[in-house]
């Protein structure tokens, strides 16, 4: 008897331990990222690679700010250009962001020192109370309003543009 | 005097060979097909059979002097002798399993039909210390996860090497499930017998001997997919499903034997662009031109077509009904994808016993995969074939000492449009000596192998290892320690593509991945129903092959870079408190797995290697029919690559199983991930959900 009560209760933490289904739930969109929609302008170059947006902790002033971006390479997304707007979704840590910025890729391989002829800052995020300044945002656990922006492809500009001294 | 004959046979109605019949002091054994003859004294005689295996049987039979009687006997299945399992991959020779240096697992056909799986890597999965991560085999945290290439295990078909030519990688539905009857898994350092990719351990699929007389199988699966436990993750209208038949049988007399086995599955997949199909062939055959001579020839062919589900979507990649992620559904951008595979073997052996004390084995064999991809905007394909052969001796040059020696050559040839064309070769001498001393085994050996790439650049690695067994009262103590390496795969060495944007570059001085293992174990009963195995292992890696990022030239490649630890305990359970009826087993690991420091990183967890992995399972059975359940838990992976703030929960899966058997006829119901847990084990890669499915065996 004592047996099966040693059992039964082996049993009962097992049952304890799985009874609670606390597998993956559905997730409302934006905790731990920014989110949105972004409107396309112009017309899609023959030569793109893809678009990607990123989010620089502290705005890129030197070619070796350029790569500081968030998320990491490998987990980038390219945005589907199929169509006049898109959703997206970027994790990110939590934290405050100064640029939030769709960068347009050419084809080609990229290296640091090509980085001003293969990309293009295609459209950012704006400041609502100055739009002729980058919005800050603040990545947090609970979520995030809707960031959206304009990607215009007629309007690109090279990174050094931002470098200090910008280039010419 | 008068005779007794007749057959002897199980309660399936197969003949028993090997069977003793006696009656007083006069005794005889049945023969290969069953039959047996007694001479017996006239008048009422008793007569007994007995086997290993079977309950004793006995009758009172009259017996007319001068004539004879026939007497058909049916053995009733008994309780098998509890000994140590005989294992043959360990040591690249039979031994008892209580014999080994390091630790080894066993699945056996009866966990393996109890299970009704489709592949084999459903069932080796359960076993103590093994997770497989979407498809890649980790003992002891070995391998981690990089999309199925460069595994550190190595895969052994009845003792034929079997990693992809290619990507190093392992394809486990080479072999059809229903033709494994046993798989040997053995821990930690194999590489001082078997060389490259046994840094983590070695499995070993064993295949079906081939009995006497006609024999068959028939094998239907059906089954359906549970639908996603919210309504918000819902991705279709209709219940996914999937079914199959394999066929299979079988021809022996004492001289040849022969086998074919055929078999087709479809499956709707759980998931959002995951359909397949598959289809196999199988074959073997024996030739037994003598009694100490043995002829093999085996090979097979497995093709599959399948979608490819990727990673599931995020917002911007579908329409994910304002959820963050949808785990059910794929990226827009990756509709239409899919692959076709193939995969087979052709493998010839010879053994030969001289005498009681040498015998030889010799084996060539040929492994052959290509597969396409075809994603919607590109496409890649490779084809790779794997030579290899094998010589091999086993000695007793003294009656206290084993000796094992042997060469090894293996050579792989890929041509690939990503891959480019090139060849590797692995050429190897072994030998490990076992030697007694009273109680104790002390085994000390090493392998010497020469890797070649493209015919040039030969690399020498040297693989010792040394271990010792001491029994000590009704236990067993191990101890081991040996050297390990895999050689990048070609795939590693030589791969060009494109991956998210970023272009991945080859790295053609890629050097051998090494490492160091220690392992010291104990075996005992705990009790009359009770055994126990735990084991401390010790593992120091070293220019370890992984994919490197390089944000500031904006590429990938693989490069030697990590350090790495992986220590922990293993503990394994056996527990049949009502004897054969109920039979429980529990398998702890804990793993404490770090990626040591360099110059440019700091220490940090070795990502996709979960800290506690447990699985528990119970079988009861009564007559008939048997129930039974396994529990799954593996803690949440405390770091993983590329989407590290991707949402990730521990494992807990629950599976149940019903199984009743009548005459050659046995079927299986089996209910895996009863509780539709919702779970990842790579990044955005959702594993099984629900599944619920009954298989009928038909055996003759």
């Amino acid at each position: 008897m004592r047996t099966s009560s040693r059992d039964a209760r082996a049993a009962v933490l097992v049952l304890a331990l799985f009874a609670c289904n606390d597998g993956l739930q559905p997730e409302p969109a934006c905790p731990n990222a920014i989110c949105g929609r972004v409107t396309f302008q112009g017309t899609v170059p023959d030569s793109t690679d893809a678009v990607y947006i990123v989010a620089y902790q502290t705005f890129p002033r030197s070619r070796n700010d350029l790569f500081t971006f968030q998320p990491s390479l490998a987990a980038l997304q390219a945005l589907p250009l199929d169509s006049a707007s898109a959703p997206y979704s970027v994790l990110l840590p939590t934290g405050r962001y100064e640029w939030v910025v769709a960068v347009w890729k050419k084809v080609g391989a990229l290296t640091i020192a090509n980085a001003d002829s293969m990309l293009r800052e295609a459209g950012y995020y704006r400041d609502p109370a100055d739009t002729s300044q980058p919005g800050v945002v603040t990545v947090a656990a609970q979520g995030l309003d809707s960031i959206n922006f304009v990607i215009d492809f007629a309007h690109m500009n090279p990174p050094c543009r931002y470098y200090n001294p910008p280039c010419p | 005097m008068g005779v007794v004959y007749g057959s002897v046979l199980d309660s399936a109605g197969t003949p028993v060979p090997l069977v003793t019949v006696r009656s007083g002091s006069t005794s005889a054994l049945s023969d290969a097909l069953g039959r047996y003859r007694l001479e017996v004294a006239a008048g009422v005689v008793r007569l007994a059979a007995a086997r290993i295996g079977f309950r004793p049987w006995t009758a009172i039979v009259t017996v007319p002097a001068g004539d004879s009687v026939r007497l058909d006997i049916r053995l009733p299945a008994g309780t098998p002798l509890q000994m140590a399992p005989v294992i043959t991959t360990a040591a690249k020779r039979s031994q008892l399993l209580d014999q080994a240096v390091t630790s080894v697992a066993i699945v056996t056909d009866s966990d393996i039909a109890r299970r009704a799986v489709n592949t084999i890597d459903e069932a080796i999965d359960k076993a103590p210390g093994v997770q497989f991560l979407s498809g890649q085999i980790n003992i002891r945290g070995s391998s981690g996860f990089v999309e199925g290439v460069g595994s550190r295990v190595l895969l052994l078909v009845d003792g034929v090497p079997m990693n992809q030519g290619d990507r190093g990688g392992i394809n486990w539905d080479v072999v059809p499930v229903d033709q494994v009857t046993r798989v040997e898994i053995v821990k930690g350092a194999g590489s001082a017998l078997y060389g490259s990719a046994a840094l983590g351990g070695v499995v070993n699929l064993i295949t079906r001997d081939l009995p006497l007389g006609i024999h068959g199988r028939v094998r239907a699966t059906g089954g359906y997919y549970g639908n996603p436990p919210f309504d918000v993750w819902r991705f279709r209208d209709f219940t996914g499903g999937q079914g199959g038949l394999d066929v299979a049988t079988s021809y022996g007399t004492a001289t040849f034997r022969g086998a074919l086995a055929a078999g087709a599955r479809h499956s709707d997949g759980y998931r959002q662009q995951d359909r397949g199909d598959h289809w196999q062939l199988a074959g073997k055959g024996e030739w037994l031109p003598a009694p100490n001579l043995r002829l093999r020839l085996s090979g097979a062919w497995a093709n599959d077509a399948y979608q490819v589900p990727l990673r599931w979507c995020v917002r911007g990649g579908c329409d994910t009904r304002g959820q963050s992620y949808q785990p059910f559904m794929v990226d827009q951008s990756d509709t239409g994808s899919h692959t076709t595979s193939g995969k087979g073997y052709l493998a010839g052996t010879v053994e030969r016993t001289v005498s009681d004390r040498l015998s030889w084995q010799a084996r060539a064999s040929w492994f052959r995969t290509h597969f396409e991809d075809v994603f919607p905007t590109s496409s890649d394909f490779a084809v790779a074939n794997l030579f290899g052969a094998e010589l091999r001796a086993v000695a007793a040059p003294a009656p206290d000492q084993v000796v094992t020696v042997g060469g090894e050559g293996a050579l792989a040839t890929v041509t690939s449009d990503f891959f480019g064309g090139h060849t590797q070769g692995e050429y190897a001498a072994y030998g490990e000596s076992e030697r007694r001393r009273g109680a104790l085994r002390l085994t000390v050996g090493a392998r010497v192998d020469f890797l070649t790439v493209d015919g040039g650049g030969m690399t020498a690695v040297v693989s010792p290892r040394a271990g010792l067994v001491l029994p000590s009262g009704a236990g067993v103590w191990r101890l081991s320690a040996g050297h390990a390496f895999r050689a990048p795969s070609i795939a590693e060495r030589f791969v060009s593509t494109v991956v998210d944007g970023l272009p991945v570059i080859p790295n053609p001085n890629l050097r051998p991945e090494q490492a160091w293992s220690f392992e010291l174990g104990h075996a005992r009963p705990i009790g009359p129903w009770l055994h126990a195995d735990a084991a401390l292992f010790w593992t120091e890696a070293r220019r370890l092959i992984e994919p490197n990022v390089d944000a500031s030239k904006g590429q990938i490649q693989f490069q030697n870079r990590q350090r790495a630890r992986l220590a922990g305990v293993d503990l394994a359970l056996r527990a049949t408190p009502l004897g054969d009826r109920l039979v429980t087993t529990a398998a702890y690991t804990f793993l404490y797995a770090r990626e040591l420091a360099t110059d440019t990183t700091p220490e940090r967890a070795l990502a996709f290697r979960p800290r506690h992995l447990l699985t528990l399972s119970a079988d009861y059975s009564l007559g008939p029919a048997a129930l039974g359940a396994d529990v799954r838990y593996s803690s949440r992976m405390e770091r993983v690559e590329i989407y590290e703030l991707d949402p990730r929960v521990a494992a807990k899966v629950l599976d149940l199983r019903a199984t009743y058997t009548r005459g050659p006829l046995a079927a299986h119901l089996l209910l895996t991930n009863a509780l539709n847990y919702v779970y990842t084990l790579v990044p955005r890669t959702l594993e099984p959900v629900r599944t619920a499915t009954l298989t009928l065996v038909y055996s003759y």
